[in-house]
């Protein structure tokens, strides 16, 4: 027990912490500005000065640590004069440009300054001149405001570990410049300007726009652009939003957001924001009224179901949605249309991951804090960047590497390049190969027991030699063996699975290696989930044959349970997954499609062939946004609202559940509501007054969610909730073991694979609408690694064609050497531009998951114009 | 005195490693394997050196730290980034003797059991880092550095650093930082580097006449070292002469030589027999001593009773005709320059130190600036993150303190200027 006097006020404290934290904890006020919570202390700034008995000099609180007996005085004389003095001394070059500068009102300079500082400076001199930088379509720097207290520079580095920018210069001429000199070659995710403490760097988007006590509303909020969820407060004045800012504690970020969640949202008040229901006749839109749109609706799905039966008709329901909108979705489509057809985007590989993991692990066993991984010992992370697809997420794996921890990075990684100790780089779509090497090995270092059921599965794998591998996958067998070394080692691993090794011809087998290595390595599972509400929507039954609570729709006890509490009966067998509709479509087995929120023509492989899936329906009833080409292609579009527009909550990938709040008003419908009006006219009543409602149904009927309210989920609202969960025996029939020749499948010779690049600033194709992210990256580009541009004769920024069976793209040429040779990657963000415009359809029929690892592609540069005009 | 430091330096060829042997180069080192690393450490403590950069740490007591500290590989590592103004006692070692550096550093290791040294040389020597290198090199030929010195099994792996010109990086963590390819700016202490170091490893820093001193005192024994100079701090000591003198450079003198004796008998006395004005007695962060006030014993324990510091022994000596006002200035400026950016007071202070002194060495200065400056100064004054703010603002007020007249001259004749 450490016993130390702050102003005769005695603190007993367990560990000693700064003299800064102990007086904090008692209610001490000690003024600081290089100090911030998130960073390690700097004592810069010296505005922290204390005065501790028997020490002739004034200490930083900030970094002094207190020991037993210590006496420490916050406001002696001696510490108020010198507290007066540094604020004098960071007044004199600083801008005091206070009426103009956005700052002002959360500026903590001038709060200390009001509180603390001198009244009249003494600085007879000129101030440091420095123009305001507007080289950035995001970030405005003002360096005649900066105190240069670091925290900035601080976050960049050691807790987003972008390394992006430096302080410059000495003496008073210090200041902050990203290295690309103007305009920021960062990962633009803003954390600068949560710990700047002045007017330095500001963001451009409200620039001018309002004061922070002009800010008539906070909505403590989660974000919507992926399954991080990371919580955020949406700040609104004039029911628009100003500003997302992170908050400080609570969720799984800790204050932390990236570039989609603080710039992205945007979107919301883009130019082309549906504002009315829509109905097509003779192939045109005209307005329609709410009530006019619903009766349409109703009126054509209860002549199909007549006609052709409730199995004619399917739902897909976007990640975007919430538990709410899945939950009363899910309803509508069993109870009310009498068809299990219901499935959404998880199951582009998320859901079966989890189903598969579950199955042998136990449910629930994905769910695990994000937080966790900083303290695994290890962390192994394969099927796509983490620090892209999950950025917040992938902080967390940075964080572990800077705390010494081996991180290994299978494959193209950017975001993990500096932080990986282990970069195996296997050929395009290799993994396999690698993996089974790995489990080979593993198996033979830890031993087997067999006894287990799995146990007996993981012994049954085909043993791959890690001279069998390299000759596959190119990963030198050394480079396996230490990759293997290292695990072997570790005690308490993390395994981060993105879902490009699942959208895999072997995606199967993938999948029982990667639970292989689970088991053998006794870690805990992340699964990368690209949408915000992935988990939210398996666990709220939007699954063809899974019911809400991660119930077996063809368990019967678990069916009756639900046919009881909705009063009708449930078709008892699974219905069709989202692959299979499209090809039912096309087939015209189903008739109507009901789709909320999912730009399905770009969201999936092969765009042509889902457009025309997608005209061959008789009726295509769609909820968005926007007009997206999916939409375009409905018979009635209804304008939904946007995440920052309605009440609900999120599930993340970690499970937590979280809600999401209304900052400003729309001019759309929540899902749930638009869905239960027309749940009415077709005679089954839905009564829900608010998604309250809807949640307190969930909390009744769902035996994970028992009980569950919106106050629960303020907290740290963690799976199994206050629920039943449900632990499976081991079930591994339906897993198939792979032979050794799909084990060691090698690419095709000579082939260009084309794979799906996940950017950092972009989201689904949504984020078009995003002016901020827009200006960041506002090019659709493909990636080709170095040897392959040398080959093509194909520089950075050249234009080229790159085209398949399905189509071509021109565009623009980047030139990275982490590209496996021969693949060239597109990201799937722009639409028609985007690699899902080219590539084909293909479905791996056991995960009923798309498959995107077959694509060959030829590349042809193309020539600048002026020398076409000159040919 | 016999050189020590200095010895051979006459010879033209003496940066060579054979010229060095044959004058008896690295028998201290060959002395120093039979002895076990503690018993070095031992040798060093009870020698009483202190370290020659300017503080005057104990070598033995920081040696002693390092070897406690159970975490491996430690370092080694000699801060020749000698940039103190005035200051240029290390510069004939590096360039002429860079063997006895290296010896030292080989003896240092051993004790220290540490396997790899670096020579952080200051950016501003370019000669030294070619004959360095050369010298490290030879080193390796011989044998004396690598995996298996001498076949004895000790290891050593020896390499030049040249940094970037800030004189911050003379601050030992701040040479770490930069070291490691970092923005030189000091770190908070503790930990020290002795625990934290180099890479976070335990790390021993010493300056180049430290180590220099570390061979000899191996081969005479610690009890006949302590013997020379001043008895609470023994050993030859390197001064380096500047200003107006009849015969500037660097001297070697037992420690504790007086400052009177430095200025008139070795150094010649005042050149053209001028009148001595002023004497800055250990580099330019070191308090000015008035004329009267040079019968001093320069070492690192008397000089704070006679109002100063050894600091890095630069005598700086002032006759009758300097304008202190403006070598004042031309100080402040220098901190200015030099200031890393880290703490607001030496940061923000130190410019504003320099705004008042130009003005008043301009002739543009108002009454109130002195009074202006020594507040300005007083409050950077104990509040700075490193002593480098600190010793700005204790020159400026030594300056004042002994010279005050100057300083309200030079306003008085500002304003009469002015006026007229």
């Amino acid at each position: 027990m450490i016993t130390v006097t702050i102003n005769r006020k005695k603190i007993n404290l367990e560990k000693p912490v700064t003299i800064l934290k102990a007086a904090r904890m008692a209610g001490i006020e000690i003024p600081t500005l290089c100090n911030h919570e998130m960073l390690e202390p700097f004592g810069g700034c010296r505005l922290c000065l204390v005065e501790i008995e028997k020490m002739p000099r004034l200490q930083t609180s900030c970094t002094q640590y207190v020991t037993d007996g210590m006496v420490v005085w916050t406001e002696t004389e001696k510490v108020v004069e010198a507290r007066k003095a540094m604020l004098e001394f960071l007044l004199i070059n600083h801008a005091l440009d206070c009426p103009y500068c956005d700052k002002a009102g959360e500026c903590d300079l001038q709060d200390v300054t009001a509180k603390y500082g001198p009244a009249t400076g003494r600085f007879a001199e000129g101030k440091r001149r420095h123009p305001e930088s507007f080289d950035d379509p995001i970030i405005v720097r003002n360096m005649e405001r900066c105190i240069s207290c670091t925290r900035c520079v601080r976050m960049c580095s050691k807790v987003q570990g972008a390394y992006a920018i430096s302080m410059v210069n000495r003496s008073s001429k210090t200041f902050v410049e990203p290295f690309s000199g103007g305009r920021y070659d960062c990962e633009y995710c803003g954390n600068c300007l949560t710990v700047c403490p002045v007017g330095a760097i500001m963001s451009r988007m409200h620039r001018h726009t309002y004061r922070p006590w002009q800010i008539e509303k906070e909505a403590d909020t989660v974000c919507s652009f992926c399954g991080v969820g990371c919580s955020m407060v949406l700040q609104v004045r004039g029911n628009s939003i100003v500003r997302a800012v992170p908050r400080e504690t609570g969720g799984s970020n800790k204050g932390l957001l990236c570039n989609r969640g603080r710039f992205g949202y945007d979107y919301v008040v883009s130019s082309g924001r549906l504002d009315s229901p829509m109905i097509k006749r003779d192939g045109k839109f005209r307005r329609a009224s709410w009530s006019e749109a619903f009766t349409y609706i109703a009126g054509r799905l209860k002549k199909i179901k007549e006609d052709s039966g409730g199995n004619s008709i399917a739902g897909i329901v976007s990640g975007r949605c919430t538990n709410e909108d899945g939950y009363v979705f899910q309803k509508f489509m069993r109870a009310v249309l009498g068809s299990n057809n219901i499935d959404s985007v998880a199951s582009f590989g998320y859901a079966q991951a989890q189903r598969f993991f579950e199955g042998i692990f136990g449910q629930g066993v994905t769910a695990n804090s994000m937080r966790g991984i900083p303290n695994s010992d290890g962390v192994f992370v394969v099927g796509g960047d983490p620090t892209a697809v999950n950025p917040v997420l992938g902080l967390q794996i940075r964080a572990a590497a800077g705390k010494g921890v081996p991180v290994t990075a299978v494959g193209y990684m950017p975001g993990l390049k500096i932080f990986a100790a282990n970069r195996p780089m296997p050929k395009p779509f290799t993994e396999t190969a690698l993996l089974s090497a790995m489990v080979t090995e593993l198996r033979n270092i830890k031993g087997i027991s067999g006894k287990g059921l799995f146990d007996k599965l993981i012994k049954d794998i085909p043993p791959v030699s890690l001279g069998e591998a390299e000759e596959v996958c190119g990963v030198p067998s050394k480079d396996i063996r230490s990759a293997v070394d290292a695990l072997s080692r570790m005690t308490n691993p993390s395994i981060v699975i993105g879902m490009d090794i699942i959208r895999r011809t072997e995606g199967q087998a993938n999948l029982l290696l990667l639970a292989a290595l689970v088991s053998l390595l006794n870690s805990r599972i992340y699964l990368l989930s690209e949408l915000p509400n992935e988990q939210g929507l398996t666990d709220m039954g939007c699954l063809p044959d899974m019911l809400p609570g991660g119930r077996h729709l063809t368990v019967e006890s678990f069916r009756r349970r639900y046919e009881e509490f909705f009063g009708v009966d449930i078709p008892s067998s699974p219905g069709m997954g989202i692959m299979e509709m499209i090809e039912a479509a096309h087939d015209k087995k189903i008739k109507a499609l009901y789709v909320m929120g999912e730009d399905l023509v770009y969201s999936m492989p092969d765009s042509a062939y889902v457009k025309a899936a997608l005209s061959k329906l008789d009726f295509l009833v769609m909820h968005d946004i926007f007009m997206t080409e999916t939409a375009g292609l409905a018979d009635v579009v209804i304008p939904s609202l946007s995440w920052s527009e309605k009440e609900g909550s999120y599930t993340n990938l970690e499970r937590r559940m979280q809600i999401v709040r209304k900052a400003v008003e729309g001019k759309g419908m929540e899902e749930w509501r638009a869905v239960s009006e027309i749940s009415r006219l077709l005679g089954f009543n839905m009564d829900y007054k608010s998604s309250g409602d809807v949640i307190a149904e969930i909390a009744k009927v769902s035996p994970l969610h028992k009980d569950i309210t919106y106050e629960d989920m303020t907290g740290e609202c963690m799976w199994p909730y206050k629920g039943e969960p449900l632990r499976h025996g081991i079930s591994l029939e339906d897993i198939e073991m792979p032979d050794k020749g799909s084990l060691l499948k090698r690419p095709e010779k000579d082939r260009i694979y084309i794979g799906v690049d996940k950017p950092l600033f972009h989201f689904e194709t949504l984020s078009r609408n995003s002016e901020a992210l827009s200006s960041i990256a506002p090019e659709p580009y493909m990636n080709v690694g170095k040897a392959l541009a040398g080959r093509l004769f194909l520089a950075e920024g050249d234009s080229a064609n790159v085209s398949t069976a399905a189509g071509s793209l021109k565009l623009s040429v980047r030139v990275d050497p982490d590209i496996p040779d021969n693949s060239v990657m597109v990201p799937d963000n722009f639409g028609d531009k985007g690699v899902y415009a080219i590539m084909q359809w293909k479905v791996n029929s056991a995960l009923k998951a798309p498959v995107t690892d077959a694509e060959g592609v030829t590349i042809k540069k193309m020539k600048h114009a002026a020398e076409e005009v000159a040919v | 005195m016999e050189k020590i430091l200095l010895r051979n330096i006459e010879n033209p060829d003496s940066a060579d490693i054979n010229e060095y042997i044959k004058a008896g180069g690295y028998k201290a080192l060959l002395k120093a394997l039979e002895f076990k690393p503690a018993d070095i450490v031992g040798e060093v403590r009870k020698s009483g050196i202190r370290g020659r950069g300017g503080a005057g740490f104990p070598t033995g007591m920081k040696w002693a730290f390092a070897s406690a500290d159970p975490k491996k590989p430690r370092y080694i590592l000699c801060n020749a980034d000698e940039g103190e103004p005035g200051t240029f006692k290390d510069r004939p070692i590096l360039e002429k003797n860079p063997h006895l550096l290296i010896e030292g550093m080989i003896i240092s290791g051993y004790a220290l059991e540490a396997e790899y040294g670096y020579i952080y040389l200051r950016g501003e020597y370019p000669a030294a880092k070619g004959i360095l290198n050369a010298a490290v090199e030879q080193a390796y030929e011989k044998g004396y550095l690598g995996d298996n010195i001498l076949g004895k099994g000790v290891r050593l792996h020896l390499s030049v650093h040249q940094g970037a010109g800030a004189y911050i990086c003379g601050e030992e963590t701040a040479l770490i930082e930069s070291l490691e390819g970092k923005r030189g700016q000091p770190r908070i202490k503790p930990p020290f580097p002795v625990n934290e170091g180099f890479l976070s490893k335990p790390t021993v820093i010493n300056n180049v006449e430290t180590l220099a001193n570390i061979p000899y005192i191996i081969e005479i024994g610690a009890d006949a070292y302590a013997a020379i100079g001043s008895p609470d701090c023994p050993g030859p000591k390197l001064f380096s002469v500047s200003g107006h003198v009849k015969r500037p450079g660097v001297y070697e003198l037992p420690m504790g030589v007086s400052l009177r004796d430095i200025i008139y008998n070795h150094s010649g006395g005042i050149l053209d027999d001028k009148k001595l004005k002023a004497v800055i007695p250990g580099g330019i962060s070191t308090p000015i001593l008035p004329a009267d006030a040079i019968d001093c014993p320069m070492d690192f324990v008397n000089m704070p009773k006679h109002g100063s510091m050894l600091g890095s022994g630069a005598v700086m000596v002032f006759d009758e005709t300097v304008d202190l006002v403006k070598i004042c200035y031309r100080a402040i400026k220098f901190f200015e320059h030099e200031s890393c950016g880290k703490c607001t007071p030496c940061r923000e202070g130190v410019g504003w130190m320099r705004a008042i002194l130009e003005r008043i060495s301009g002739g543009s200065g108002t009454a109130g600036d002195i009074d202006l400056l020594i507040e300005v100064s007083n409050n950077i004054t104990g509040k700075t993150f490193c002593p480098l703010g600190d010793g700005a603002a204790m020159t400026a007020q030594n300056f004042i303190k002994h010279f005050r007249n100057e300083f309200e001259k030079k306003i008085n004749n500002g304003s009469v200027k002015r006026a007229a």
